[in-house]
């Protein structure tokens, strides 16, 4: 017997759910995409094989794998795409549809985007310094403080040129916020309000 | 004709520096030619004038020693009351040979051979008088088949004028177009199924007032020639045409030989793209949840189909497209092996996509089918995720099958059957019988056959890539499905090019010209009777089947079959076929009048009896290109190396020539042929030659075959070479000086 059903359920759930889910139809299997894509390395399957699991209905395969975390928004594949297909599109529209599901299908992905989208939100910029530092800590105190000991030589050679600030503690702002924040703030709950998730 | 000769030479293009043109004024005096005129470039206004002035003050046969007879045609044509035969001193003398005094004396005998060849070949020919039928040549075009390709082919025939008999065995016009549901998207933006258009085809046809139809007939008997052929119907009519086009179509392919691997026949709900067809046809299409298509089911498949079809994709993205537009929740599976949508049906590959059908790529294995209580599960290797999947509770399975010709195969046997043993040669024919289709389709009334030679699986094909729609029966022509496998747009395209092809025929016969090839060629076989010995070589070997017989085995040529290659010119043995303009007798002098030195000057002479078609302009493109080779070589173009005859051989050998090469196209099964067959004769001919060189005492060395392209310009300074050392080692001919 064969080791996998074709099952119509998920991609149809993926056509319906996923921001730009639909685009996956297009795919004629080239695989430029998976070619292209600088992290080919790092990925289980890579792009093309992913809609191929989407089509035959791997739920478990497509929402566990890390892949969908791995991009790196670099559009290589989008503008290769033959077919026109928007890669990164459907990539990041099943990484959000993970996360709304409350899979996390790739754990240091996750935590960063918090941070960097914590950055964003409240100052309406990214301190290049403050969002490592904070990523680093995400591991909690103790681990925290091993990562923070491994980059130990960069964060002297830093601070002795005064490129970087000693201080991380939860509630202080990171950076100076730009000037027309509240009007920022206001763009970005109209548009989550517009999402089909809440934004993660 | 009283000939009034002149004879023209041309300094130009560096031949003046590179001759003595005293010596050649001589020869041609020698010859025969009269006073040569010298000219700084003939081509110019003024040496066109002064040819011009002699033609006007009566002379009729001109000699031109200039650049090769392939260049400048235009200007050297003076009208068809003047025979006009050009010696190529510039390509094949000047361009080919070594530069410089040394060279001088050799290059010189060279350029003094050619004319000798070219006046001897002017004094031989004659004008070519145009063949005329008994009665005036017929130009109404039977078309058979009222398909798609068919009812397009009479309408574009009809529509330039053209008189048409359309036959159809079926009592419907419409062939498989009327089978069918729909047709795919046939134009921008290429996404929405399209209705078939038949009603209005169909009337379009039979409010044509130049079209006759005749439905729920087929074709009895084909008797005659282009413009005179005499078609029986099995209605008991009687038509006079002028030319034919087969547009019979395809069948399908016999799915009862894939019970084995596709499951046919095991239930109602596994069916071919045909039935599918049918049920769409008939609105059949409901309750169907999940489907799956099948392609390329006894295509590209050794023990099937070994081709593709070409369509069978397009048909199933299309019926995929029924089922999704009567469900659109259905599941639609395509297991293919490669999609091909050439051109712009890559568009409805991605209609298709589009509307959600799942494209699942097989290896070469063909899918398992089993049945659950009628809901179906296949099993496939995808080859996208690596892996073996199953699609299960499927309510029907589509089989892509292919198309076959719907036209007899013909298996010819072998070449070299040709003269050897006869126990031998009849088990072969018999073998190659066994292997032929016995129907037919036209019922040709011709010496060769009734049916149309074809080459690969029964398809009538000529020449694929060179003559479309020319089947190997001159004014016989296929289009559509029956050619190869197309879709409706195509068979529309080429309906349109088989009828044009037919009315070229037509106006052929009628003016008493070749059609195809030789286009305009108005010399043709004719043959000294008294001295026939009914061998039945010439109608035999005719590639085109041009000579019927009689109860005597007596040859009855049919010159509007003609395509004038020569072929039977090569083959008789009493060398009695002869055309005006080229003959045994002809050639024959040529090789005479070369001029050989003695065997202690070392001078050895070589003919290269070379293909007109392909190998001459391979040798006028190296000498153009900057190739030398040996000034002992003399190139003697021929119409097909077909038409070699073998005592052109015996000629040659026996005036003390040295060696003979033979210059013509590739030939077996992907042969460059012109005349299909020419090559391949010549080749099985000339390995018979070593009996003939045996009694003369001579190596069979000194005679070989190359296989030329018209692209192996590269190849040409090697294959010389070689031959020349062959020749030295070999030594001079014994007969010089004989």
């Amino acid at each position: 017997m064969a080791s996998k059903a074709y099952d119509k359920s998920f991609r149809e759930e993926v056509y319906e759910n996923v921001d730009s889910g639909e685009e996956i139809k297009l795919c004629m299997q080239c695989g430029v995409c998976g070619i292209t894509c600088p992290l080919r390395d790092e990925m289980t399957y890579g792009p093309r094989q992913i809609w191929s699991l989407i089509r035959a209905g791997k739920r478990e395969e497509v929402m566990n794998c890390s892949d969908i975390m791995l991009c790196t928004s670099c559009y290589a594949c989008k503008v290769r795409c033959p077919r026109g297909v928007k890669v990164i599109d459907v990539m990041h529209g099943l990484a959000r549809y993970a996360l709304r599901q409350g899979i996390v299908p790739r754990k240091e992905t996750s935590k960063f985007g918090k941070v960097f989208w914590d950055c964003i939100a409240k100052t309406g910029r990214i301190d290049e310094t403050d969002v490592p530092m904070r990523y680093t800590m995400t591991a909690g105190p103790i681990h925290g403080i091993f990562n923070a000991l491994e980059m130990m030589d960069i964060g002297r050679a830093l601070l002795s040129h005064k490129r970087m600030k000693f201080k991380v503690a939860p509630g202080v702002p990171p950076a100076k916020k730009i000037k027309g924040i509240r009007g920022l703030k206001k763009m970005l709950k109209k548009a989550a309000a517009m999402s089909p998730g809440k934004e993660s | 004709m009283a000939k009034k000769y002149a004879c023209y030479l041309c300094k130009g293009c560096g031949i003046g520096e590179a001759l003595d043109f005293d010596n050649l004024q001589e020869v041609a005096s020698e010859s025969g030619m009269g006073e040569a005129k010298a000219h700084e470039a003939l081509c110019s206004p003024e040496g066109l004038a002064l040819i011009k002035a002699d033609v006007d003050g009566g002379a009729n046969a001109l000699l031109i020693g200039a650049c090769s007879a392939r260049v400048k045609t235009d200007e050297f044509t003076f009208g068809k009351e003047v025979l006009v035969e050009r010696a190529s001193l510039r390509e094949q003398t000047v361009y080919c040979t070594e530069a410089g005094e040394e060279a001088a004396a050799d290059r010189q005998m060279l350029a003094a051979d050619y004319l000798r060849i070219s006046a001897t070949k002017l004094q031989k020919m004659e004008l070519p008088v145009p063949f005329q039928l008994e009665q005036p040549a017929e130009k109404a075009i039977l078309v058979v088949g009222g398909g798609v390709a068919g009812l397009n082919a009479a309408l574009a025939a009809a529509k330039a004028g053209a008189k048409v008999y359309l036959v159809e065995k079926e009592d419907a016009l419409g062939g498989f177009l009327g089978k069918m549901a729909k047709l795919g998207p046939q134009s921008p933006p290429y996404q929405e199924l399209q209705d078939t258009g038949l009603e209005d085809l169909v009337g379009q046809v039979q409010g044509n007032g130049n079209i006759e139809v005749f439905i729920g007939n087929t074709v009895a008997k084909t008797e005659g020639a282009p413009g005179n052929f005499t078609v029986s119907l099995s209605g008991g009519q009687s038509l006079r045409a002028g030319a034919v086009i087969q547009a019979t179509g395809w069948t399908p392919y016999p799915p009862e030989k894939l019970a084995d691997e596709l499951a046919y026949g095991s239930s109602p709900n596994i069916i071919t793209n045909v039935q599918m067809e049918e049920r769409a046809k008939a609105g059949d299409l409901g309750g169907l949840n999940a489907v799956a298509f099948i392609q390329c089911a006894g295509s590209r498949d050794a023990n099937h189909l070994p081709y593709c079809s070409a369509v069978c994709c397009l048909v199933s993205l299309k019926q995929a497209m029924y089922v999704k537009q009567a469900n659109p929740e259905a599941a639609v599976y395509v297991i293919y092996k490669d999609i091909r949508t050439p051109g712009q049906s890559e568009e409805v590959y991605r209609q298709a996509q589009r509307e959600g059908v799942i494209f699942i790529r097989r290896g070469e294995e063909y899918p398992k089918i089993s049945d659950h209580g009628g809901k179906f599960t296949v099993e496939t290797a995808d080859v996208t995720l690596n892996d073996t999947v199953a699609i299960e509770e499927l309510d029907l399975v589509v089989l892509a099958t292919g198309m076959k010709p719907n036209n007899p195969k013909v298996v010819e046997p072998p070449l070299v059957a040709l003269g050897m043993d006869q126990e031998e040669a009849k088990r072969l024919t018999a073998e190659a019988k066994a292997q032929s289709d016995d129907w037919s389709v036209l019922n040709l009334a011709y010496r060769q056959g009734k049916n149309l030679p074809t080459l690969k699986y029964a398809y009538p094909d000529s020449h694929f890539i060179c003559f479309p729609y020319e089947t190997r029966r001159t004014g016989i022509y296929a289009a559509g499905t029956v050619r190869r496998p197309m879709r409706v747009t195509q068979a529309i395209e080429d309906a349109t090019g088989a009828a044009l092809k037919a009315i070229q025929a037509t106006t052929a016969a009628a003016a008493g010209f070749a059609v195809h090839p030789r286009s305009g060629d108005e010399s043709f076989p004719e043959f000294f009777m008294q001295r026939c010995t009914q061998c039945k070589r010439c109608t035999e070997e005719c590639p085109f089947g041009a000579i019927n017989e009689d109860e005597k085995a007596n040859p009855l040529p049919n010159p509007t079959r003609c395509r004038r290659c020569g072929v039977c010119m090569g083959a008789c043995p009493e060398r009695i076929i002869s055309f005006k303009n080229y003959s045994v007798d002809m050639i024959g002098a040529m090789i005479k009048s070369i001029e050989v030195p003695e065997e202690d000057e070392e001078k050895p002479r070589v003919i290269v009896l070379a293909c007109e078609n392909d190998a001459l302009p391979a040798i006028d493109m190296a000498a153009k290109a900057g190739a030398k080779w040996s000034p002992f070589i003399r190139f003697l173009p021929l119409r097909c190396l077909g038409s070699v005859n073998l005592v052109w051989i015996a000629d040659a050998l026996s005036s003390g020539i040295d060696g003979i090469l033979l210059f013509g196209c590739k030939r077996g099964d992907d042969y460059q042929c012109h005349f299909i067959k020419g090559s391949e004769l010549a080749n099985v001919r000339m390995s018979k030659i070593s009996e003939t060189l045996d009694r003369l005492v001579l190596e069979s060395d000194r005679v070989r075959v190359e296989e030329i392209g018209f692209g192996e310009v590269d190849k040409i300074p090697g294959i010389i070479a070689e031959f020349m050392e062959t020749i030295e080692s070999v030594g001079p001919n014994p007969y010089k000086g004989f």
